[in-house]
């Protein structure tokens, strides 16, 4: 008897446990971002790191409240390999395909990460009407161009970092005071074969052109190039006195190592530099990098006091992953998320178009500056002035440090030529 | 003067990427498309060794080449001797291993851009006029020692003429007693270490990154196919022609280019000399 009634209280205790479990499992039904990655490259993983944070930190809160229930986020990255130099464009789509169809998600973000990539998914995310939020790597003006031609069908895809166009601008700027200060005038445009870095390097070219900047050419590099000895003599022989360097590919950091045992005259200016922008390429190229210039795109990735949350974000990052900010993509993916949850609170709901609505309305102080989406476009505004829009950050590498030295409203550091180039 | 001095680097570093797959080849028949991840393996176990265990770097480089030479005669001994002779098989699997190489060692974590070597000796000097730094100078020394010594080993020793009897005739040498199968896996591992010795001289002017493992594959099979698969001499001719077409490519055409130059001298070769400059497989029937 006494036995039955073990079994019976067991059961019904069991019963319960299961029922409760099933009632508070869907009352947090997670909220699942997709993030189609390049996982194994600088913009794909400092990305999934800055989400990961973002997620963290927002969970640990309590969640996202959407219309009075907080639930939780839960990330899923799939590896789009779209930075690898022969992977093709599909590869990327298959990925965000399976994150929308099999992981269920209801959000993308990160990625793509390759500026093709990015633009081919555009279409899957209208079929799909998923709204998506791109934070690291792809650079190409066409995206947000893409999304004002025609906005009723890409009117879900938006980017939070900084675009070549806005980029160049940046970089012709701080050009420009590098002239004034050192009188270098003649530039050597180097680049790396990918839609981004040609397109940026063809704009950069014509309009610094158009501000008197005497440009000594420009070569263009296929992805995984591993001597630039001839291109670096060519500069020299033309007497440049400012290498402007756009590649992601790993490889750039042989340029780097070149440029310093050929002692090559001329400043090199990485608008996107990836191997400089890692706070480990100091001990990679020992010390070789030194002078470098790097564009991280936004601020947040080296360290500045662009905003309030800035230094909390370099900070907390350093803390959960052992090491710096990385690479562009770091400060404006874990803004993304952020960004993210407080539309879909204003929206109340995950529906796509109210969070579409939602997200355009965005105006909010986050890690570089103050962050709005253009409603046209839906690109992230960009400024020089943190308290205006997203702002960005070129650093020069100092004596082992990322020392920020432009825009001056978050300089922390003035630009210093390599002795060499003093002779 | 630069063409004639970065050209002549550029080809030591083709023929080095290309020496070992063109011995294996040469001895075994055997179209080892492991060569590249041998390549990247062997660099990645000289940065483990120099930084996890703090040895010396020239000690780090001996261990390297040990293991690389070791795991490529394994690999022989227990995967590919089972389909040798039949081509395709051949190729698939050690394409597999290839793949599991490289894709182990990104999963392992060996990913970003921060594995560098130290260059044996910092700094540059200049000739007619041309900076050079000083690493470059030691690779086109040390890479054409390399080809002397392979030259004596080959033609002095008894292994050296054991692997040219291999070469030459595999039937002709078992009848004189040299056991193939042995031989082959020497080979393998003889041509493991050679891709080692180039990672040691050539991946300190750049970093190591597993993607380098799939562009020095696609280079060493340009060599041999344009010098003859399985010449070792033609792969070293072929190293010169195409590393100084890839140098005035990017000096009269732009760099852009220079990548396309193999593709397409491996395009030339297959429709003009499908045996290649020194080959001597096929060569029979291109003359019928």
């Amino acid at each position: 008897m006494r036995r039955n009634h073990i079994v019976r209280f067991s059961m019904v205790l069991f019963t319960l446990l299961v029922f409760t479990s099933g009632i508070s499992g869907a009352a947090e039904k997670p909220i699942v971002l997709g993030c189609p990655l390049s996982t194994a490259y600088l913009y794909g993983w400092d990305a999934e790191r800055g989400i990961t944070l973002a997620v963290e930190e927002i969970n640990a809160a309590g969640g996202v409240d959407v219309g009075g229930t907080k639930r939780p986020l839960k990330v899923e990255v799939i590896d789009t390999r779209d930075l690898e130099p022969g992977v093709p464009v599909s590869e990327a789509l298959l990925a965000v395909e399976k994150l929308i169809l099999d992981r269920k998600a209801d959000f993308i973000l990160g990625g793509p990460v390759r500026s093709e990539a990015a633009l081919a998914a555009m279409s899957l995310l209208s079929k799909y009407k998923k709204v998506s939020i791109l934070s690291t790597g792809a650079l190409s003006p066409a995206y947000h161009a893409t999304v004002e031609k025609q906005y009723d069908k890409f009117k879900y895809c938006f980017r939070i970092h900084g675009e070549a166009k806005w980029l160049v601008k940046e970089i012709l700027t701080c050009l420009m005071e590098i002239r004034d200060t050192y009188g270098l005038d003649k530039v050597f445009i180097m680049v790396q074969d990918v839609a981004h870095a040609r397109a940026a390097g063809k704009i950069l070219g014509d309009v610094a052109a158009k501000q008197g900047f005497d440009i000594k050419g420009m070569d263009i590099y296929p992805t995984g190039t591993g001597d630039f000895s001839m291109g670096l003599l060519k500069a020299k022989k033309q007497g440049a006195q400012v290498l402007s360097i756009w590649m992601d590919m790993p490889e750039s950091a042989i340029l780097l190592k070149q440029w310093y045992d050929l002692k090559i005259p001329a400043l090199p200016f990485g608008s996107t530099l990836a191997a400089a922008e890692q706070p480990g390429f100091w001990e990679s190229t020992a010390g070789k990098g030194q002078y470098c210039l790097a564009n991280v795109v936004n601020a947040g990735n080296a360290p500045s006091n662009a905003s309030d949350w800035t230094m909390k974000f370099y900070n907390a990052y350093e803390k959960r992953w052992g090491l710096p900010p990385e690479g562009l993509g770091s400060s404006s993916s874990y803004m993304a998320v952020h960004v993210l949850k407080d539309a879909i609170e204003r929206a109340g709901t995950l529906s796509s178009d109210k969070v579409v609505a939602a997200l355009e309305k965005t105006d909010l102080m986050g890690v570089y500056g103050r962050l709005r989406f253009d409603p046209k476009t839906h690109q992230v505004i960009p400024s020089f002035d943190p308290k205006e829009g997203a702002v960005g950050s070129i650093f020069q590498w100092q004596d082992g440090k990322r020392v920020v030295v432009f825009p001056s409203s978050v300089a922390m550091g003035k630009i210093q030529l390599p002795p060499w180039m003093n002779e | 003067m630069e063409i004639l001095i970065y050209g002549t680097i550029n080809s030591v570093a083709l023929a080095l990427y290309a020496l070992g797959f063109a011995m294996v080849y040469g001895v075994s028949r055997l179209p080892n498309f492991a060569h590249g991840a041998l390549y990247v393996l062997s660099g990645f176990i000289t940065w483990t060794v120099l930084n996890t265990l703090g040895l010396n770097y020239f000690l780090s480089i001996l261990v390297s080449f040990a293991a690389t030479a070791i795991i490529g005669a394994l690999i022989y001994q227990f995967v590919l001797i089972r389909i040798r002779g039949m081509e395709i098989s051949e190729i698939i699997a050690s394409y597999a291993i290839a793949l599991a190489i490289l894709e182990g060692m990104r999963w392992a974590g060996f990913k970003g851009m921060n594995y560098t070597l130290p260059v044996f000796i910092e700094g540059s000097t200049t000739i007619a006029g041309v900076t050079v730094d000083v690493h470059r100078l030691i690779v086109v020394a040390a890479g054409t020692a390399l080809f002397g010594l392979l030259w004596v080993f080959t033609r002095y020793t008894r292994i050296g003429l054991a692997l040219r009897g291999m070469a030459q005739d595999e039937r002709a040498a078992l009848m004189l007693g040299i056991d193939s199968d042995v031989m082959a896996v020497v080979a393998m591992g003889m041509g493991s270490l050679m891709a080692a010795m180039a990672a040691a001289l050539l991946l300190p002017l750049g970093n190591i990154v597993v993607e380098s493992g799939y562009n020095v594959l696609i280079l060493a099979i340009a060599v041999c196919i344009v010098g003859g698969i399985g010449s070792w001499g033609g792969a070293v001719l072929a190293a010169f022609i195409i590393g100084f077409a890839q140098i005035l490519t990017v000096v009269f055409i732009g760099p852009h280019f220079q990548q396309v130059v193999a593709l397409f001298a491996i395009i030339i070769t297959l429709i003009l000399k499908p045996s290649g400059l020194f080959g001597q497989q096929k060569e029979l029937e291109e003359r019928v």
